[in-house]
């Protein structure tokens, strides 16, 4: 509809005419750039919730309370990052539960070989179980629901295997639980939230600016498309199961340090799942692919931390909890829902 | 992307008159004998064709004919099951788009390849994105820069490059492809139908762009045209392909739109005959299925791509 009537090539008035629009887009994209932000309905939502509960409770708004919710949504950030990448892709990793449980345990029998080699050792064994997972999907092209689906049983019973259904201390912690070791990977106070917050802005920059996220984002969107433009999409899918179940088998690490044990338990590695891709699509990643925010996945977590901590603050009866947070999350995604689309000013989901 | 296990196509010289694979000193693209096939379906039979330095070829056939394998296939986004290509006098395999893009050969496909999620720009720069050193994060301002020149060099309004592509037009999104082709290094330009979205005005304005990188004489570009009255235009030869071979290859100055359309008609009327005489065996007996015997050589009516 809108065309040029000047087809001039080259002709200098066509180049100032082209400079003074580029500034005036430069000038309105920053403007509407906030405006348009994915994250922005899920930042609304926490911040109301932190309202409520500020309001309600006195015992809320606390360094101590702080402190109690930190393991709540430290770790769920860090998984839903590597996450986001997958589900951008149109795809979705349901075995970064099973990576977590599994993880402290493969360590466990790699200790031998000093307590940070093993460490390493372990996560990589997770990472080449996420190549499995890419390979089975972008090669093979089993759906990832079926393959990591499959790979999610596999792990938790070979977990149970090779534990012999038996907890075990942790490697690498000390009775007194303040070595340096301890205090950077998961036993200091701040150290899940300060690896939360590092990952997740490295993983955004590398969403946001750099090809691999803008590849993820074509896989997803437009996965011939982005074949036909010469993406290897293939690579792309296998680098994001990589990475996720790196990150998972890492917060497995993390938390077996924190809490100086593992327990071979499946049913709570699975929740765990569930929560992850909660914060992930309550942060407002598509499940369909295409789009998708690792800072929104992390507010994401710091709303279901909030709620989980603030319901249990005013003392909710412990067997309503799960009741009131499934309804609360529904009430948060219709708002979230409702506020994007007033943001984008569109009539449609 | 193609399992080469496939069987491969007979080339039958019977019913059709192939006509000689012609060549010329200047060729910088040469197709010998190329056959594919999609499971039973044969999308080329027997493809011979050249592409001369600085020439504009139109390459005309019915929905289905295979002009779009044809290209695929010389972007590197397929492998041929048979036959051989040949590229500025070597032999010329590519295993990928980005491979074919390396030796100067760049597409612009049917359906686009376009990234609704990604802006304009992104899209302009996908697979040759910008960077800085050493961290290799994006120069989007480069990047914008250079978008704008490139779509203001076509002519096409693009009201901002920072918006994502699934907000614009049909004809907007396809100028955009061409844009991104154009802009780019290649000296073989392919274009799939670059038109089919595009209003009166902003063909026109796709096709000035074409006559002007035409007389700077460095591209030489194979096109897909469904209107007769622009490939006359536009384009210097014609190819017609016509049940998996090249049916016609006329210079345009020695065609004309009625002879066109005439060839195309013919085709139709002989197809719908063959259609008829099927359905009337078919309604004969139902017992013995001769199923694809002669008559899958027909074009499939098949009006998907
Ligand atoms: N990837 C594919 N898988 C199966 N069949 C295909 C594929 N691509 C093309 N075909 C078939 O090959 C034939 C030629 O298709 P195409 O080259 O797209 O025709 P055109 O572009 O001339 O309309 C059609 O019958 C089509 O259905
Ligand atoms: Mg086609």
């Amino acid at each position: 509809m809108a065309v040029t009537s000047d087809t001039s090539p080259r002709g200098a008035p066509a180049r100032g005419a082209a400079d003074s629009r580029a500034r005036r887009e430069a000038g309105l994209s920053g403007v509407r750039r906030f405006l348009t932000l994915r994250e922005g309905s899920i930042v609304v939502v926490t911040v109301i919730a932190i309202i409520y509960f500020a309001t309600s409770n006195s015992r809320f708004f606390t360094g101590t309370n702080f402190k109690t919710l930190l393991p709540y949504f430290a770790p769920y950030a860090i998984m839903a990052a590597g996450q986001v990448f997958v589900m951008i892709t149109g795809e979705i990793d349901l075995s970064i539960g099973a990576m977590y449980l599994f993880c402290p345990f493969i360590w466990e029998k790699f200790h031998g070989l000093g307590t940070i080699p093993g460490m390493i050792l372990a996560i990589l064994v997770c990472c080449l179980i996420g190549a499995f997972n890419g390979f089975a999907v972008a090669v093979v092209g089993i759906s990832s629901f079926v393959t990591t689906l499959g790979v999610l049983f596999a792990i938790d019973g070979l977990t149970l295997v090779i534990s012999h259904s038996t907890p075990i201390n942790t490697p690498g912690v000390t009775v007194l639980g303040n070595s340096t070791f301890e205090r950077i990977f998961g036993g200091g106070t701040y150290s899940e939230l300060i690896w939360a917050i590092g990952i997740v802005i490295i993983l955004q920059l590398l969403l946001s600016f750099t090809r691999w996220g803008i590849y993820t984002v074509s896989v997803g969107g437009n996965r011939l498309g982005a074949s036909e433009a010469g993406i290897r999409t293939r690579l792309v899918l296998i680098r994001n199961f990589v990475m996720c179940a790196g990150l998972a088998a890492f917060v497995g690490v993390l938390e077996a340090v924190r809490t100086t044990t593992a327990t071979p338990d499946p049913s709570g590695s699975n929740d765990i799942l569930f929560q992850v891709i909660s914060a992930a699509v309550i942060g407002g990643t598509l499940l369909q692919g295409g789009s998708g925010t690792v800072v929104g996945a992390l507010i994401g977590a710091l709303f279901l931390g909030i709620l989980h901590d603030g319901l249990i603050i005013n003392s909710v009866n412990a067997n309503y909890l799960d009741l009131y947070l499934g309804i609360a999350i529904l009430i948060a995604m219709a708002i979230n829902t409702y506020v994007s689309r007033v943001r984008t000013g569109s009539g449609r989901g | 992307m193609a399992d080469d296990t496939t069987p491969q196509p007979q080339p039958h010289a019977s019913a059709q008159t192939i006509v000689a694979p012609a060549t010329a000193d200047d060729d910088v693209v040469r197709v010998e004998h190329v056959g594919k096939r999609f499971g039973p379906t044969i999308a080329l039979r027997d493809i011979s064709m050249h592409l001369r330095k600085g020439e504009v070829l139109g390459l005309l056939g019915d929905n289905g004919a295979g002009k779009s394998t044809l290209i695929k296939i010389l972007a590197g986004f397929q492998k041929p099951d048979t036959g051989t290509l040949w590229c500025k006098g070597q032999s010329y395999s590519p295993s990928s788009v980005d491979e074919a893009r390396r030796l100067g050969v760049d597409c612009v496909f049917q359906d686009l390849a376009l990234i609704n999620e990604l802006t304009v720009y992104q899209n302009l720069f996908l697979q040759r994105e910008r960077h800085h050193r050493p961290i290799p994060f994006l120069s989007n301002a480069l990047m914008k820069r250079e978008s704008r020149k490139a779509l203001d060099e076509i002519g096409i309004n693009i009201p901002s490059i920072d918006v994502p592509v699934a907000r614009l037009s049909g004809g907007q999104r396809q100028a955009i492809a061409v844009a991104r082709t154009i802009s780019g290094d290649a000296d073989i330009i392919l274009l799939d139908e670059p038109l089919a979205a595009m209003g009166a005005k902003e063909g026109a304005m796709i096709l000035d762009v074409i006559g002007r990188l035409k007389a700077e004489g460095n591209v030489s570009i194979i096109m897909i045209l469904h209107n007769y009255v622009h490939v006359l235009a536009a384009c210097d030869r014609v190819n017609l392909i016509q049940e998996g071979v090249i049916g016609l290859d006329k210079p345009t100055a020695e065609t004309s739109v009625e002879e066109l359309t005439e060839i195309v008609v013919e085709e139709y009327r002989r197809a719908r005959l063959e259609a008829q005489e099927e359905e009337r065996r078919h309604a004969a007996g139902n017992g013995s299925d001769v199923t694809s015997a002669g008559a899958g050589s027909a074009p499939s009516p098949d009006v998907r791509r």
